[in-house]
């Protein structure tokens, strides 16, 4: 009798080492280079085309956005394939796509992305068809990258402070903190409540990037021409007072903007820092639909009496992947950010105020309180992300924020931290 | 019965004028199998390796020489912190599970009343996909709502909220624990599988001559199990060394790089920074371990067998 000659002792071993062995050269190879060039191909006219975007994925924003989608869809006999990522993980999956070839037609950008994603010489300068939109220069110039318009401004605003009011009124707070140490009072008097989160700060590296207003509060102005001055007293400072407030418990471990946003709809936060959209986003799955009265702007604290609030500026732009269904997708991309009905409905649902002068002109938008609070409070000292022109803009925020989150946990001083994160960025920023 | 040679007998062969040997035949069979490990395994993993002399961003083409900078850079940098966090997560996440999973076993292989059913409800935990594991782990260790803090505080156990994933000593024990939870069925059915092949009169004998439980299970169980569960844990622990979903879904290598294991380091090189030269240089390094333990686990199930 002639059998094969391997028992079963033999088949796990080989079994066992084959998948090790493959599984170890594949998470390497994993890494292979994929290659990339700036065009996608495909006819330019095609009246299909694909729409990625965040906001497809979000509970506050899904049912608007796709009712955009549908109408464009029904009004053109076009097909729109939809693609969504979670925020947070959005820019790698979008680089990563756009490299591969496997995004065409409108894309959702973070002004904050803008210039990394227009480096890559995959989106269409969309300079003739942004004149047609009667946008403001603000949010025109939110969508430009080296005097070239890469983007459609779709939301422009910033990201502040917002405030429960009705739990500060229950701590007994008067007014608004304005200064630093006014607004640490305001904390404290927060934490004596019950289950209350005095101030949800972001503590998690996907946001910690909230930290550069409170620097530039504390006096660093981060970057000085090309020469990053993180590291110098004033951002020292900044963390070793952000950590004060973590280890007092007056802000809590943890956090991202949606943990932050998820507790403050539970009416348990004091003050958290969002966009104006915070509002939309959070009322969205809070329980208690009356919160939305008790929402305010709250202007971000200065050192001393007479200073800026500081603010970063925030938003979104549709761009056009150069390819397939590229003229469609600019057409779409300017109607979604320009047609009057469709920017203040999309304003009713989602709080997202419209980019264009007459949009914010309608009264449904000049109407509102919050929103025009908003952008006399906040909006009106925000400034851009220091880092923003770099293509490596993500990876510098994720740097800092790694060092500021090394402090907080304990393992390293503001000092060292602070003079490695300039040291890490001085190097991305060269790159 | 008789296995019939997947080759045709050589007379036969002969007969119709084919000059083919055994071992071209062979190599004929095997040479699709071969193309396709060349294509999806060999070349990405050559391109990678080679990538690891280059500096080179994902979202550009084209790249520059960059010699051995990118792996000195990596040995400077990350590597020494990376490769600690990854032996305790591996060792961890292979001890405790090994631990449990051979506890249950020996529960299950006692006789214990309903042990089918046990069996069947013990691999619960690994039909689970392992992202769907920590997303529930995920929502019992949040520091603001999870339910441990909520079922900890309630029976007074802690006063206040923990930080299971925020902190660096319980992010590293809270990400083991989740994936102790996830591997300990697979070790349990290993094992037991061992156990039930360990002669049942061995025990009895040994009983009669007076050796308690302690004693029969270091003279009859042990050796009896021993070469499986030798296999087991290397096994686990190669495994566990290029573990990724659950430390990136629970942690993302986070506080303060705290669980950042190589699976995690690499993927966070090559796909949030983009930066491929050095991403492949310490995937390289982490490979030559990862074959170091493949060795020693093709040693080990060599031994065994004598």
């Amino acid at each position: 009798m002639r059998t094969s000659g391997i028992d079963r002792r033999t088949t796990l071993r080989l079994f066992g080492a084959a998948t090790a062995g493959i599984a170890g050269a594949g998470a390497l190879g994993a890494c292979a280079p994929s290659g990339g060039s700036t065009d996608s191909g495909g006819d330019a006219k095609a009246k299909n085309f694909g729409f990625t975007s965040w906001s497809l994925n979000e509970e506050a924003t899904k049912a608007e956005v796709n009712k955009i989608v549908k109408g464009w869809e029904s009004g053109h006999k076009a097909k729109i394939k939809t693609t969504a990522y979670p925020y947070n993980e959005y820019l790698q999956q979008l680089t990563l796509k756009l490299n591969g070839g496997e995004i065409s037609g409108a894309v959702h950008l973070d002004i904050a992305w803008l210039a990394a994603i227009a480096q890559m010489g995959k989106l269409v300068d969309l300079g003739d068809v942004a004149g047609e939109g009667g946008y403001t220069d603000v949010a025109l110039t939110s969508g430009q990258y080296e005097k070239k318009q890469y983007g459609l401004p779709w939301t422009t605003g910033s990201i502040g402070v917002i405030g429960n009011q009705k739990l500060l009124d229950e701590a007994g707070i008067k007014k608004h903190p304005v200064t630093i140490a006014e607004f640490e009072d305001a904390l404290r008097a927060l934490k004596e409540l019950k289950g209350v989160t005095p101030y949800a700060a972001a503590t998690k590296v996907a946001q910690l990037k909230d930290i550069f207003p409170w620097m530039q509060t504390f006096g660093c102005t981060i970057l000085d021409g090309d020469k990053v001055t993180i590291g110098d007293d004033a951002s020292i400072d900044a963390v070793e007072w952000y950590k004060k407030l973590h280890d007092a418990k007056l802000i809590a471990k943890d956090v991202d903007r949606f943990d932050a946003r998820a507790l403050f709809g539970q009416g348990t936060v004091g003050f958290y820092d969002d966009a104006v959209i915070g509002k939309g986003a959070t009322l969205a799955t809070a329980k208690d639909k009356n919160l939305a009265d008790a929402m305010v702007p709250v202007p971000r604290p200065v050192l001393k009496k007479g200073d800026d609030p500081q603010a970063l500026l925030w938003g979104g732009v549709l761009a056009v992947v150069k390819g397939e269904g590229s003229d469609s997708a600019a057409d779409f991309a300017l109607h979604a950010t320009s047609d009057v009905p469709t920017a203040v409905s999309y304003f009713g649902k989602t709080a997202m105020p419209p980019t264009t002068a007459k949009g914010l002109a309608d009264p449904k938008v000049a109407a509102d309180t919050f929103t025009s609070d908003w952008t006399k409070k906040i909006t009106k000292t925000a400034t851009p992300g220091p880092f923003w022109a770099y293509a490596k803009n993500a990876q510098i925020e994720e740097a800092v924020a790694k060092q500021v989150q090394a402090v907080l946990v304990g393992q390293s001083s503001a000092r060292d931290a602070m003079k490695r994160a300039r040291d890490e960025v001085t190097t991305l920023i060269k790159e | 019965m008789t296995t019939t040679g997947i080759a045709p007998p050589a007379k036969a062969r002969e007969r119709h004028g084919q000059k083919l040997s055994n071992g071209a035949f062979a190599l004929l069979l095997t040479l699709p199998g071969m193309a396709l490990f060349a294509a999806i395994v060999l070349y990405p993993l050559i391109a990678s390796i080679t990538t690891g002399f280059f500096k080179q961003d994902l979202r550009f083409p084209g790249r520059t020489w960059a010699g051995l900078q990118n792996y000195a850079d990596v040995l400077n940098r990350d590597f020494w912190p990376v490769l600690q966090n990854t032996l305790v997560f591996t060792v961890g996440a292979t001890a405790i599970p090994f631990v449990i999973g051979f506890a249950l076993a020996l529960a299950l292989n006692s006789g214990l009343k309903g042990s089918g059913f046990l069996r069947g409800l013990f691999l619960f935990p690994w039909v689970i996909p392992g992202v769907v594991v920590s997303f529930l782990w995920m929502w019992i260790f949040n520091a603001n709502y999870g339910v441990l803090n909520g079922a900890l505080m309630k029976i007074g156990i802690i006063e206040e909220s923990v930080s299971w994933l925020g902190e660096p000593t319980t992010a590293m024990l809270a990400v083991i624990i989740t994936k102790t939870w996830a591997s300990f069925p697979w070790m349990m059915v290993m094992l037991l599988a061992g156990l039930q092949t360990v002669p049942r009169e061995l025990h009895e004998a040994a009983a009669v001559d007076g050796a308690g439980a302690v004693r029969r299970f270091f003279a009859v169980t042990w050796p009896g199990v021993r070469a499986v569960a030798a296999i087991t844990i290397l096994l686990e622990f190669i495994w566990n060394f290029q573990h990724f979903d659950t430390i990136y879904v629970l942690t993302g290598g986070g506080p303060a790089g705290a669980t950042e294991t190589f699976a995690v380091a690499v993927y966070q090189d090559a796909f949030k920074g983009y930066d491929l030269g050095h991403a492949t240089a310490l995937g390289g390094l982490w490979m030559l371990l990862l074959l170091v333990l493949v060795g020693v686990y093709l040693k080990t199930s060599e031994r065994e067998p004598k």
